[in-house]
């Protein structure tokens, strides 16, 4: 057993930190510091600085444009972006279809999408969810009719995180509405711009529109935007769910927020309650704790080569729970601060007063990307072969 | 012991489900929470027919006789219909300030309060001071009041407000009209509206002093009893609506062939929401009675349990009914995320878990079955 990073990993970790420190732009700093969300402009240009250096899509393989680091090098950098007030990178296109198209692409599809993904350039976003397809996501609807030389997309996605955003869309369709629920679906990249896509925003209850609902009337896709075989929609959507743990426990942000929140308990000098303020910041930074060696060992299991052991199964459970818990704490320790949901003034710290968007965006994190009751009867069944 | 709510209570509780159905709804609401002022001639002057102006007064001054229970029957059914009329803030909130003080200037204020002349807020709280309302920043010194208050539930249209700020080591109670002050006004939490306020050294007459002293202090702290009792009514209101639509929608909501309801983890999280909304509805009783109490050890002690135990349980139903509805339920198109606001709001106000919690810890004699 050893619980310390090599000398290496530690030359790593200052090149890391003196990189973000010129390199985070200040508005950006800000616009964390507050606990805000970045414009679509500011995310965009952090993520085309990342792309320059090579660091956007880090657990790719080097041909594909990854940076070739370990697991623990991945970790560090996540540790050193969040410390530094940098936003986590959009998981659309790095996290999700970018793993996708270099697995079950074809070589066309590799050297068509790739590149725009590890340069930042293209946004992408997920047409997962439909209105009656939530947990039971195989029960969705979106029909893709094969044409001549396109499919024929009709239906509605909604819950579309940054589709107003986005360039491009992966989407989970129905090639063959006979074959069984799992078995008729496929994956393809749709094109935002084209014709008889409409996006409509949904405004969610921290004030702001990241969600969107999308409709397709007659939406003409070409052919060879199709991922892997008709019917293997399913399949990839599976491998999605187990591609790539090692920072999906939000130990990083979680992290950052927890020296957001002490910083904002130091700033007010009448603040009345500092022992039982710091007194639950040390209860979270516990658990924090518990959550970030869990996360450690998936990172050295991945480094070895190991397959990811059952330690990895709960980290999404407990580092969604968790990220709640803490924008809950800030809230609570704002106490009336917390009730000044849009003053063109700050009143008293405004930190505090930008805690209940942040609370109630975060409502969220245990329903999106499978709630956490879908999560759990899979780990039930799964791992504990209930 | 007994239970029962009495005959006219019950009345007062069926009179208000019934106005609130026929004249405020979620449209109402998503209207109201775009407007400036949140007070609607039309609606108060219901009100005041219902005779809600004057139930929380005693008869002696014009008002009707009503105990906090039939107050708080009102602000359960407003919490339920996620109503934004600041009747507490702009009647009973001052009212039992201008009855506590008692004075016959206090009085004739109290009136025109009773009698829709005037809307009056009160500003107990600033940014510098977290809930220590007998400890104001705001003073006056050589006939002058400087300082500020925060979060000042006026609903955007009151006239006057009650303010506390010190003179010398004596805490007083102002009554300061609002032009006089330099306004900063936003929307909080619950989407109700709030004022900051400056004084910019404001000349105070003795006529705007209408309590100073030892007296004072004793005046506030009953008055924020009963505004903690209706925290609790208002978010009884809003959980047993959050139960009530979260029961139907997995009653009705299908996935995998089913309706969710179906699904034992979410029975059991309705099971967890129904028993916790019982144990809300006895705190609830509990504080409505105690809360109006002379002894101010028990009274105090009724309050913080209360507001601690709502802090927790209320607003962990109001957790639960937006996990249950899933992405339906953090948007702003459904009543469910208000609700969870209003909640969140209401755990903070007078006092959030922390405080009252300390302040219960700090209550020596504990008052059990002895």
């Amino acid at each position: 057993m050893n619980l310390e990073f090599t000398q290496e990993e530690l030359d790593f970790q200052k090149s890391i930190r003196a990189w973000m420190r010129e390199n985070v732009p200040e508005e950006l700093e800000r616009v964390s510091a507050l606990g805000n969300m970045p414009t679509k402009s500011q995310q965009q240009q952090w993520e085309r600085s990342l792309g320059k250096q090579g660091w956007l899509a880090l657990t790719w393989p080097e041909q594909y444009g990854g940076p070739g680091w370990t697991a623990t090098q991945r970790y560090i950098f996540d540790i050193e972006r969040a410390m530094a007030g940098a936003p986590p990178t959009s998981p659309f296109g790095v996290a999700m279809v970018g793993p996708v198209i270099y697995t079950f692409g074809s070589p066309e599809q590799k050297e068509r999408w790739l590149p725009g993904i590890t340069s930042g350039e293209t946004l992408w976003c997920q047409g997962y969810s439909e209105p009656n397809a939530g947990s039971d996501l195989a029960s969705l609807k979106t029909r893709a009719e094969r044409k001549q030389d396109h499919y024929l997309v009709n239906g509605q996605k909604i819950w579309t995180t940054q589709a107003h955003w986005a360039d491009m869309m992966f989407c989970l369709v129905r090639t063959d509405p006979e074959a069984k629920k799992q078995q008729g679906i496929s994956f393809l990249l749709i094109d935002m711009k084209t014709p008889g896509i409409e996006i409509r925003p949904i405004y969610s209850i921290d004030g702001h529109h990241h969600l969107n609902e999308v409709y397709f009337t007659d939406v003409e896709v070409p052919l060879e935007n199709l991922v892997g075989q008709e019917g293997m929609g399913w399949t990839i959507a599976k491998f999605l769910l187990t591609h790539e743990r090692t920072t999906i426990a939000g130990v990083a942000d979680s992290y950052y927020a927890l020296a957001r929140m002490k910083q904002a308990i130091e700033d007010v000098p009448y603040y009345t309650d500092k022992p039982s303020a710091r007194r639950r910041m040390a209860e979270l930074e516990v658990e924090l704790m518990a959550l970030e060696y869990t996360n450690f060992r998936t990172v050295a299991a991945t480094d070895e080569g190991k397959p990811f052991g059952p330690e990895s199964s709960g980290l999404k459970i407990k580092g969604t729970e968790l990220q709640q818990k803490m924008s809950q704490a800030m809230v609570e320790m704002g106490g009336l601060m917390s009730l000044a949901w849009d003053s063109p003034s700050v009143v008293g710290n405004e930190s505090f007063n930008n805690a209940p968007r942040r609370y109630n965006f975060l409502r969220a994190c245990t329903i999106y990307g499978g709630s956490n009751e879908i999560q759990k009867n899979v780990l039930a069944k799964m791992l504990l072969g209930l | 012991m007994e239970f029962n709510l009495s005959e006219n209570t019950t009345m007062v509780a069926d009179t208000a489900r019934r106005y609130l159905k026929d004249h405020y709804g979620f449209v109402t609401y998503n209207e109201q929470l775009n407007q400036a002022s949140h007070c609607d001639p039309a609606r108060w002057q219901l009100m005041m027919e219902l005779g809600w102006l004057g139930l929380p007064f005693p008869e002696s001054i014009g008002g009707y006789g009503g105990e906090l229970i039939d107050v708080a029957m009102i602000v359960r059914e407003l919490g339920a219909a996620l109503c934004l009329d600041p009747y507490v803030d702009l009647v009973v909130a001052p009212g039992k300030m201008l009855e506590y003080i008692g004075t016959e200037r206090a009085i004739v204020v109290l009136q025109s309060i009773v009698e829709n002349d005037e809307k009056v807020a009160c500003a107990l709280y600033d940014c510098h001071a977290g809930y220590s309302v007998h400890k104001p920043t705001a003073s006056i010194r050589d006939g002058k009041l400087s300082g500020q208050k925060s979060f000042v539930p006026d609903g955007g249209c009151a006239n006057r407000v009650i303010a506390t700020a010190r003179i010398g080591d004596e805490l007083a109670l102002l009554l300061v009209p609002l032009e006089s002050c330099e306004i900063t006004r936003y929307r909080a939490l619950d989407g109700s509206r709030y004022a900051d306020l400056v004084f910019h050294d404001i000349e105070i007459d003795d006529g705007m002093i209408l309590s100073r002293g030892a007296e004072t202090s004793r005046v506030i702290s009953q008055v924020i009893a009963w505004l903690q009792a209706l925290d609790c009514a208002r978010m009884y209101g809003a959980a047993n609506a959050l139960y009530q639509r979260t029961l139907e929608y997995a009653k009705t909501r299908k996935q995998f062939g089913a309706a969710i309801g179906s699904f034992q983890v979410i029975q059991h999280y309705l099971v967890d929401m129904f028993t916790d909304l019982q144990q809300l509805e006895s705190m609830l009783f509990m504080v409505a009675v105690k809360a109006e109490l002379g002894n101010a050890q028990e009274r105090d002690r009724a309050c913080s349990a209360a507001k601690a135990y709502y802090a927790e349980k209320a607003v962990k139903i109001a957790q639960q009914a937006i996990q249950i509805h899933g992405g339906i339920g953090v948007t702003e198109e459904l009543d469910i995320g208000h609700y969870f606001r209003l909640m969140t709001h209401c755990s903070l106000t007078h006092g959030h878990r922390d405080f009252h919690i300390d302040r219960l810890a700090s209550l020596r004699e504990v008052n059990g079955c002895a």
